[in-house]
């Protein structure tokens, strides 16, 4: 503000109002400047370093280096307990080609990823719109989180007892109604990897509910009333006017699931183990049974470095989508991206 | 609103010094937790071959270790006694108990790091031992050492039961101990004795012969007996299926329940080694042969006419169907008795269980020459010594350990909880003897004639296969049985894809 002109009237030269208030000072007292970085100077970039060093140091610790030995690790057959560390000529890379497990889970894990974004994405917006300003909203979304604040082991425990072929309810249920025939969902390797979906769903959905629910409430009312006004049906509005808004919200809870889902396992050590038949050992699990059951760490390392650079890869597909141009959208009359 | 006291603790204290004395009290915690969970404590007063034993016993009094077990019943009994040993000897014990799968990956992270956060450890024989033998300390010197305190029955192989040394404390090698015999899980067959009864004569004018299991029972007569019992089942008879097999989520008892119908049936091995000692270098597998081809076929045709959900029962799952009356018979390990026989959760209690042999091999079925066996295998639970501890900490250890093992200690946990006794004098006690028959306080006891009598023996035992290996070999034999069983490959490939897996796992 000190450094910008103010226009004293037609004809008059600008002048300051630094220079105002100098004009006004009786002559012989002590100028002081009252500008507030004259009292609290920017300072250096070497203090901001300083200041961050602790954090930079302990980021380092927690994640830096564990990533640098992961590295080292998927290069080497990894001795124990003292044992040097072998030089394996890439082999802990070089047998994905051969090996069928690592393969296998990796069309597993795409699978059940698609299947869980697709549904819980689905019916997630269907609750937000259901729920959205609707009489019993709070109660309800208080109700619908309940699965979330689950832990994912307690919830596989759960799922476990009500798919159980001797006692579960669920099987029960859906053998009652013809849609399972004498084998448990989890007994079949034809459904097992629905069946934990099924619970995934069940504990996501309402994650997707509540971030949809939040973008819901940014949808400017005057753009879905005039858009009515132009004779749109409900379907049409949430399309032309609701979804666009959405839109961002929605890209942050897919990317959200997306890691999650790469990386999830409780529920599925739990409920199947991998089995039956491999029909549900995805990537993590056969990261974990290589690792902590074989104890091969140099194999479990490499497996772990590319599912790692996978889901970086595949995150940044996600954002880069999230900033590309054509893609901005209109919110409140302002661009967003 | 409330009532508020008039010198309230914020009142007198200032907010920054609330900060500064709740900071200072955190820190002291957090390092003194670190530090007296990062640390055993040992102590430990010079004792001599001439000392009393009752010195022998104290020398370590002061002493803390750490014992860590799968959750079965000598662990839970021998938690509940840990004040008589304390007592005995003035040394604390933790135990802590977990599923199999997790004691494993535990006590696999401590060994393999060259920690000892774990001093003793429960050492089941293949998912553990095999893999980790060399992270143990040998027993042998302190089995003799006069400074330490002895069992009076001593540690030789005929005071365990036959094969049980072997099968829990060698490894690669004869040499070195690394296990003493801590519980023991032999499989046998569970029965329904009240089903099978009333329905054998109409079975006998199938089939020509009597539905009942004896010794000479074949795994051929099961699957004719499973048979049965689908058909009647699917007339709509109310009867349970006849048997079903172990899958589920538990590779390894996926493995022993291949194993043994494969040993029955001319004592089959996957590898051409010594099946008590194991190999580090075992070969080339004999999977893909056709004494191999031929049992999966059978395995897979068994598997057709078992219960449905075969698929989904692990061990402890199959147990409780057949609790709750599901299945007419299963091979099942002997400590599960007591669950069995449990009145208030088994509807196969009271009296309509009996218990029989593992089935025998098939005459006809076998193409390799061997013998036709009651081919039984186990899970024999050793007690080990962390090979990472300290010297001292390794005698402690050894204090406690022939402690867990002794004859007492077996009976008490056996009349208490169900255990499974390692030592054959506990079968001796006239007590114990007379339980082996209805009725009865001791519900294991009630599968003795089946296990110890015949099943432990040669030439019916099969041990191994004790590799490095075990656990990945494991995984392999449950997934691909598995495929074969849910339609997805045939016996053959079965096979083929077991050995190149193998194989390749061997760098064969």
């Amino acid at each position: 503000m000190t450094d910008q002109a103010i226009n004293t009237g037609a004809g008059r030269p600008a002048v300051s109002p630094q220079a105002v208030v100098d004009a006004a000072r009786p002559t012989g007292v002590r100028q002081i400047d009252y500008r507030p970085d004259a009292f609290n100077p920017a300072p250096s970039r070497r203090f901001y370093f300083l200041m961050m060093t602790p954090s930079i140091v302990l980021l380092a610790g927690i994640s830096i280096y564990p990533f640098i030995w992961l590295i080292y690790m998927s290069l080497h057959t990894v001795g124990e307990a003292g044992q040097p560390d072998v030089w394996n000529d890439f082999k802990n890379f070089t047998r994905f080609a051969t090996d069928g497990k690592f393969q296998n889970g990796w069309l597993l894990l795409i699978k059940y990823s698609a299947m869980c974004m697709v549904l819980e994405v689905g019916l997630g917006v269907l609750l937000a719109v259901i729920l959205n300003r609707s009489k019993l909203e709070k109660f309800l979304v208080t109700i619908i989180l309940m699965p979330m604040m689950m832990a994912p082991i307690i919830a596989g425990l759960v799922w476990l007892f009500l798919y159980n072929g001797a006692f579960g309810w669920y099987h029960w249920l859906l053998q009652s109604i013809g849609i399972l025939g004498p084998t448990s969902v989890l007994g079949d390797s034809d459904i097992a990897m629905f069946g934990l979906v099924a619970v995934d769903v069940w504990q996501w959905t309402p994650l997707i509910t509540l971030i949809t629910l939040a973008g819901l409430k940014r949808v400017p009312q005057d753009q879905l009333e005039a858009n009515m006004v132009d004779g749109a049906g409900p379907l049409r509005n949430f399309i032309s006017v609701a979804l666009p808004n959405i839109y961002p919200f929605l890209l942050i809870a897919v990317l959200l699931r997306f890691m999650d889902n790469f990386r999830f396992i409780d529920a599925i050590l739990i409920l199947t183990g991998g089995g039956p038949a491999d029909a549900t050992n995805m990537l993590p699990v056969y990261l974990f049974d290589v690792s902590f059951q074989y104890f091969k760490l140099g194999r479990g390392a490499a497996v772990a470095l590319t599912l790692l650079l996978v889901t970086i890869v595949l995150g940044m597909v996600l954002v880069k989508l999230f900033e590309d141009p054509r893609r901005k959208i209109k919110v409140h009359g302002r661009e967003e991206g | 609103m409330f009532y508020k006291p008039k010198n309230a603790l914020y009142k007198t204290i200032s907010r920054r010094k609330f900060l500064e004395l709740g900071g200072s009290a955190a820190v002291a915690l957090g390092a003194g937790s670190i530090a007296v969970g990062l640390n055993s404590v040992i102590t430990r007063r010079p004792v001599y071959a001439a000392s009393s034993d009752d010195a022998k016993w104290k020398q370590y009094s002061g002493s803390k270790l750490v014992f860590m077990s799968e959750n079965t019943p000598p662990s839970f009994a021998i938690k509940e006694k840990l004040k008589v040993f304390y007592d005995l000897t003035g040394i604390e014990v933790e135990i802590l108990t977990d599923q199999l799968p997790t004691v494993q990956q535990k006590v696999g992270i401590d060994l393999r790091s060259g920690k000892s956060d774990f001093h003793l450890n429960y050492v089941q024989d293949k998912p553990i031992g095999s893999p980790f033998a060399d992270y143990y300390a040998d027993y042998t010197p302190y089995l003799t050492d006069d400074t330490l305190p002895q069992d009076p029955e001593g540690y030789g192989k005929d005071v365990w039961f036959e094969n049980f040394l072997d099968a829990c404390g060698h490894y690669y090698s004869s040499e070195r101990l690394v296990a003493l015999p801590y519980d023991a899980a032999v499989a046998c067959t569970f029965y329904r004795q009240d089903l099978f009864e009333k329905y054998s004569k109409d079975f006998e004018k199938d089939h020509g012969y009597r539905m009942e299991f004896t010794a000479d029972t074949t795994w051929k007569n099961l699957t004719e007996f499973t048979a049965f019992f689908k058909k009647l089942k699917e007339s709509g008879t109310d009867v349970p299926y006849g048997y079903a097999q172990h899958h589920g989520s538990f590779a390894w008892t996926t493995q022993l329940d291949i194993q043994r119908m494969m040993f029955a049936n001319g004592r089959w091995q996957d590898f051409s080694v010594d099946d008590k000692i194991g190999s580090k270098t075992p070969g080339p597998t004999n999977w893909g042969d056709k004494q191999s081809v031929l049992i999966m076929q059978k395995y897979k045709e068994h598997a057709d006419v078992c219960h449905p959900d075969n698929l989904a029962n692990g061990t402890i799952e199959l147990n409780s169907v057949y609790q709750a009356g599901k299945v007419a018979s299963q091979v099942q390990y002997h400590e599960f008795a007591a669950s069995i026989e449990d009145e208030k959760t088994s509807a196969a209690a009271g009296g309509k269980t009996a218990y029989a042999p593992c089935p025998k091999g098939e005459a006809s079925w076998i193409v390799n020459g061997g013998q036709a066996v009651n081919g039984t295998n186990c899970g024999i639970g050793g007690i080990g010594i962390n090979g990472n501890a300290s010297d001292d900490l390794k005698r402690a250890a050894y204090i406690f350990a022939i402690w867990s093992v002794s004859k007492d200690n077996q009976l008490e946990v056996l009349k208490g909880l169900g255990g499974t006794p390692t030592r054959k004098s506990v079968l001796a006690v006239p007590e114990v003897a007379a339980a082996r028959k209805r009725p009865t306080t001791m519900p294991n006891a009630l599968t003795f004639d089946a296990v110890y009598d015949l099943g432990i023996k040669d030439p019916h035992f099969v041990l191994g296969p004790k590799i490095p290996n075990t656990n990945e070999y494991h995984q392999i034999m449950a997934t691909e049985a598995q495929k074969l069983v849910a339609g997805k490959q045939s016996a053959e490939e079965c096979c083929n894809s077991i050995k190149a897996q193998l194989d390749d796992m061997h760098d064969v």
